[in-house]
This record gives C-alpha cells, structure tokens and sequence, in this order.
C-alpha cells in the first residue's frame, strides 16, 4: 500500500514539476461536448472540470447522459463537437487504450477465462513491468481491497462484491492517471453496496487518484463525493458540494430529483430586499430571497410561483402551543401518521393539499383527523417562478 | 474402383445414412422432469425403431464372417476388422477420410471466423440479413451445388480458364476429381455450421470485457488475441467437430467431386455394400469410421475442456 501511495505521490510531484501546477489544476477538462445517438440528443453543451485528486459524482436519471460523459472521458466515444482534455493534453481524438486510465464497471468486466493474478497482470504486461514488480504491485494492490490469497481463482468462484473488489484493484494497480467508475455497486445488494461505498470512499482519499463516478443512486453520490455534477437530459443542471446541492438546489430538478419534496403552489403578494411574501390559498408565507431557484430576480406582484420545502425541515405542534419561533404556521389536519423507528411520517392536509412531514417531536394525543399547526422557516423554503 | 458419380441420385436418401456420429451433449446433473419424459416419448420411440434397432443390426453384421460369394462362415467372427486393418486399401481410406475432414474443418475454420466475427458486431438487423446469407446455400440440394461446382473447377472450367487468361498458369490444375475439389466442397457445404456455432460463442461475451481491455491498454489486435479469441474457443470447438464429424460421413461430395480419385470412407462403404454386396464387410468399415469419428472429436473436445482455456467452457 505504502509502495502504491509513494508512486502516486512521486507521480503527482513529478507532474507538478513538469507543468508547474497546483493541487487547484483541473486533471480532466470537457469543453462544450455536444453528442447525438441519431435525432437523440444525449449530452446538449457540457462544460465540466475536474480537479486533482477530488471524487466527483455525476448525478442524474437514466438517459440524462451522464453515462455519455463518461464514455467520452474514457474515450469510447467521441463527442460530435467540443473537446476533452486530461491533464493538459486534448485527448478527444485519442482511442481508450492510449488513455492511461483505470476504469470500473458495472457489470465487473473481469476476463474469465484469466485468474485473479491474471487479470491484474494484464495492465501491468502491456505497461512492460518486470516480473517481480508486477507480484509486488499485484500484491499490494489486492491488500488494498483485502482480497490477498486469492490471486488464484477464477472470477466465476468469486462472490459479486469480491468480483468487484478485484475489479477495482485492477483498475488500480496499473497507478492510472483517472479512476472511472461506472456505476460499480448497481449489481450488489444493499449490504454490500454500503461496505463497498465506504471502502472505494478510502480508497480514493488514501491513493489520492481523480475519480470520477457515475451513479442513479443520491445516496451513493451524497454520501461519497467531493463535488457531485446534478444531470439531466444532456445538460448539467448544478455542480457543487453535497451539502450545497440537497440544502440550496439551483434548480427545480435538481431540488425534485435529490430527496423528497413537498410542492405548494401561490402567488406572490408582496417582494421586498430580504423576504419575499406568498399567498398560498388564504394563508400568506414567506420566502428568503435568495431562495430563489433559477435566475428570476424580476419577481412582480401577482407572479404565479411554486414552493418547494423537505418533509425534514417542516415541524408540527399542537394547536394551543403557537410559539414565538420565527416560523411560519399554518394550520392542518393530520390524515395518516407513519411510524419509522427513528422517526415519525405524518402526512398532512394544508388548504387541501397532502405534505409530508418528517419529525421525531411527536405528541401522543395526534391522531388522524387532529387539526395541527405546521411550520417552517423562510430561510428553508425554496421558490421557484412557474 | 468404378466413378461413383452415376448414383447420385440414389444418393439423397443415402445421405443420413446411419453412420452419422451422435454426439450427445454433457450431461448435467438435474431431477428429470416427468411430463417432460412423456413429452419425449414419441422422438424416444422413433429414434429407437428408426436408428438404434437398424445400428445395432449393422453391429450384428460386422460379427458375421462370409466366404467371397457371401457364404456364411462363421456368426461372431472378428475376420471383418482384421482383414481391414491388414489391408492397407482401407486403412489408406481412413487415413485419407480424417485428413480431408481436417483440410475442410480448418478451411471452414479460416474463411468463417472473419464472417463469424463481422456478425457478432453487426446490428440486429445486419445480423439477420447476414444470417440468412449464410444458411440460403443450405437451401440448395447439394447434388445441384456440386454440379455447380464441376462447373467451375472443370480442366476447361470458370477457374481454370481465368487463371490461364490472367497467365498465372500454364496448364490448368487438377481441382476437379481430387483431394482440393473434395476439400473445396465439403468446406462450402458445411460453412453455415462453423460460421452460426462461432457467432453464438462470441455473441455471448460481455461486450464491456473488450471495453475493460481497451482501458487497461490492449490495442484492438491484442484485445483480439487475449480476450475474444479464448472466449470463442467453445464456439470454435463445436463448430469444428460439426464440420469434422460430417466430413468424415459425408458421400455425396466426395463421390461427385473426387470420384474414384478420393476414395474416402464412406465411398468405400458404399462401394462395399451396393457393388460388391459385402454386406458384413461394409457394415464393419462403418462401425471402424463411426468409432474414428467419436474417438477423433472425443479426443479433441477432452484436449479443450482440460487444457489452457478450460475455464471458458463453464
């Protein structure tokens, strides 16, 4: 491990060295990548940096074209316009096998007709490294997965998720310039997806290789990531920090797609510099300013808007117990509460419409039919114009 | 040895002639399903009265010894088999029967893999049209394609007469009525076979394996040679023993494009059974070349499934 980590490291001085740069270079650069599957537009203008040694996700539904992107950073297809560059060199013409990168994939892709030993000796052979450097960094490099002992099976007596461990050791082991990963635990199931996650999590960090993930699942992309890249149909929709994305989404999609949401619908009744006023039916509620998705800065009176709030951010008291927090509550009646262990599901009826609630503040003498207040503050209420 | 070529049409019903080898697929250990059994009852029934009665009666045959005007001599005798492999005339035969089978297996081997390849890579809808390429051949009575062949490969045929205009040769070549013509023929007749067990091999490997090589830094010639080369050696394996097995049983071609010249096996057969009516001789050099078969792709498939690239055929 240590062996790996210091080539990896002498690497990055080296190239540090070579170019004069930073840990602020951008190790993988798409400019305006523009590709079309017939009329089918699947990646509509993308502009996406990398920066050195971060893991960044890309995020979105399927046939959004974050596949594509990886395609084209992989090389195994090239875009119809624009240009990719790793670091520093434009490869958009380049082919996958000039690349120098490491890649993961779904399906494990390990060759099956080769042993463990063999399939991490493939990159290392066509690299030309000795004999006994390829043992040392085959060793190493299944240690790393914790997978030493057993270089010599055959992929079909390995388990799924010990297939994809070697998968990713033979991505590896080969000290690549990029780790692709494409999404890799789509085939395990939920325990092992979770190990897994962890582990590539450390990984990544502790060879400090650039990796870029490709993922469906919000969790993964959550709870894995420096930065994730929000996508959806052939565009980027936001790129920032987890945190960033689920508490302040640029975009409608993006606050729809990550987590669960609640949608009210109003008018806009009064903007000024810090809040902006909604009337929702008879109630009036309030929203800060810059909570506002988009680029609509030109809200009016009368402006027709949506509201969009998470069922964690909401809090539910009794009636008599209107407090002096700066929320505001609106009064609902409780159609169905459901009970998660941690914490409580109620589901509320606010001006006819159902919102969900998240809460662990729960009194016992709510029932189905109660009347409650709901309450949430401006500061977590997003708005976007309709 | 008279040409044969005068019974061709006697020929057709000849040609599933019981010495066609049965080579049963492995066998795995599975609860055997009961409606199933019944379901197979009636093709169970059929091949017993239609093929295991009417091979056992030649294996019954092989035992009886004969005098020359057909005599009976002795019932259980093995003179059969020892009068042939004390003649060089029939072993030569076999010898000559596997070397043509093997000339057709690699010839179909090597003018197949590329088309087989071609396919696996196609769209659906190529595929099909490809497909239906290369089985339309089958659609043709093989008397009438060897006919058509005669027409090319005659002394003053299409061939002949182009690489003598083009002043490649002199004096035309001999390809009709030797050991090329068979080969040439029995190569085209059993293509179709090669070529379609190929494809399913190669249509059955994951395609994000040559993807997976391409990342790790194979070039495609490489790719080709680590990856999809050894996991298509099942498809290659099953379509050489196709072509083998019916090479080595084939009558039609070889009687129509080698003649007397080529006196395989099966010509010999026949030749023993209709002209010469040795029953019981002919019935023995069947069973010898029904055993060459089995023994011959027993031998080869054994050779795949326990050497390098065993792991490919689990």
């Amino acid at each position: 491990m240590e062996v790996l980590k210091k080539d990896v490291e002498n690497n990055r001085q080296h190239l540090e060295a070579v170019q004069g740069v930073g840990s602020n270079k951008n190790d993988v650069e798409i400019k305006g990548a523009f590709k079309q599957f017939g009329a089918n537009v699947v990646l509509n203008g993308i502009d996406l940096e990398v920066k050195q040694g971060e893991l960044l996700t890309l995020l979105g539904p399927s046939g959004c074209g974050k596949s594509t992107t990886l395609n084209l950073i992989a090389g195994f297809l090239d875009p119809d316009r624009g240009e990719v560059h790793i670091k520093g060199n434009n490869v958009t013409k380049v082919p996958p096998y000039k690349r120098d990168l490491g890649m993961v994939f779904q399906t494990y892709s390990l060759f099956p007709h080769m042993t463990v030993y063999e399939n991490l000796s493939f990159g290392l052979k066509l690299r030309k490294v000795g004999k006994a450097e390829q043992k040392k960094k085959i060793s190493k490099a299944l240690e790393l997965v914790k997978m030493s002992g057993l270089e010599n099976r055959y992929p079909r007596e390995l388990s799924g998720g010990q297939r994809q461990r070697v998968a990713i050791s033979r991505a590896l082991v080969v000290e690549p310039e990029l780790l692709l990963l494409d999404e890799p635990l789509s085939n395990l199931d939920a325990k092992l997806r979770h190990e897994l996650r962890a582990e590539i999590k450390r990984l990544q960090k502790e060879i400090g290789v650039t990796t870029i993930f490709v993922t469906h699942d919000q969790e993964e992309a959550l709870s894995m990531s420096d930065r994730v890249v929000v996508m959806n149909a052939g565009k980027i929709e936001q790129i920032s920090t987890p945190t960033e994305i689920y508490n302040h989404p640029k975009t409608e999609f993006v606050f729809q797609f990550i987590g669960k949401s609640n949608c009210f619908e109003g008018n806009v009744s009064a903007v000024d510099k810090r809040k902006i006023a909604v009337k929702i039916g008879s109630d009036i509620t309030h929203v800060d300013t810059n909570n506002v998705m988009g680029n609509e800065s030109d809200l009016k009176t009368g402006d027709e808007v949506k509201l969009y709030i998470r069922p964690e951010k909401l809090q539910v008291v009794s009636l008599d117990e209107k407090s002096s927090s700066p929320l505001d509550f609106h009064r609902a009646k409780i159609s169905q509460m459901n009970y998660l262990g941690t914490s409580w599901e109620i589901n509320v009826l606010l001006q006819g419409k159902s919102i969900q609630v998240l809460t662990s503040a729960f009194d016992s003498s709510w029932q189905n039919g109660s009347e409650v207040l709901i309450g949430w503050s401006p500061s977590e209420v997003m708005l976007v114009k309709k | 040895m008279e040409p044969i070529r005068s019974y061709a049409s006697q020929e057709i019903e000849q040609q599933t002639s019981p010495i066609e080898p049965q080579k049963k697929p492995k066998s795995k250990k599975r609860k055997v399903w009961v409606p199933g059994l019944l379901l197979l009852t009636p093709i169970l029934l059929f091949i017993f009265g239609f093929f295991v009665i009417p091979m056992l009666y030649i294996l019954y045959l092989s035992f009886i010894s004969t005098d020359n005007l057909g005599g009976v001599e002795a019932v259980y005798s093995i003179k059969n088999y020892t009068q042939l492999f004390s003649d060089s005339y029939y072993l030569s035969s076999l010898w000559l029967t596997v070397k043509i089978s093997l000339y057709s297996v690699l010839v179909a081997l090597f003018l197949g893999y590329p088309v087989a390849l071609t396919m696996a890579k196609s769209s659906a809808r190529i595929r099909g049209y490809i497909t239906l390429l290369i089985v339309s051949p089958l659609l043709v009575s093989i008397v009438v394609r060897n006919f058509g062949w005669y027409l090319l490969l005659l002394p003053n045929g299409t061939i002949n007469q182009t690489l003598m205009a083009l002043g490649i040769i002199d004096a035309p070549l001999k390809l009709l009525f030797s050991e090329i013509g068979v080969v040439i023929g029995l190569s085209n007749a059993y293509l179709p076979f090669m070529i379609l067990s190929i494809v399913a091999s190669l249509y059955n490997i994951d395609p994000s394996l040559d993807k997976a090589g391409a990342i790790l830094g194979a070039s495609p010639f490489r790719r080709f040679f680590s990856i999809t080369l050894p996991l298509s050696i099942p498809g290659i394996v099953s379509g050489c023993i196709l072509v083998f097995s019916l090479s080595m049983s084939a009558y039609v071609t070889p009687a129509l494009m080698g003649g007397a010249n080529v006196p395989v096996m099966p010509v010999v057969i026949y030749d023993q059974i209709n002209n010469l009516l040795h029953w019981t001789f002919g019935s023995a050099l069947s069973y010898i070349l029904l055993a060459t078969t089995v023994i011959s792709v027993a031998v080869f498939t054994r050779a795949f499934e326990k050497g390098k690239f065993k792991e490919v055929f689990r």
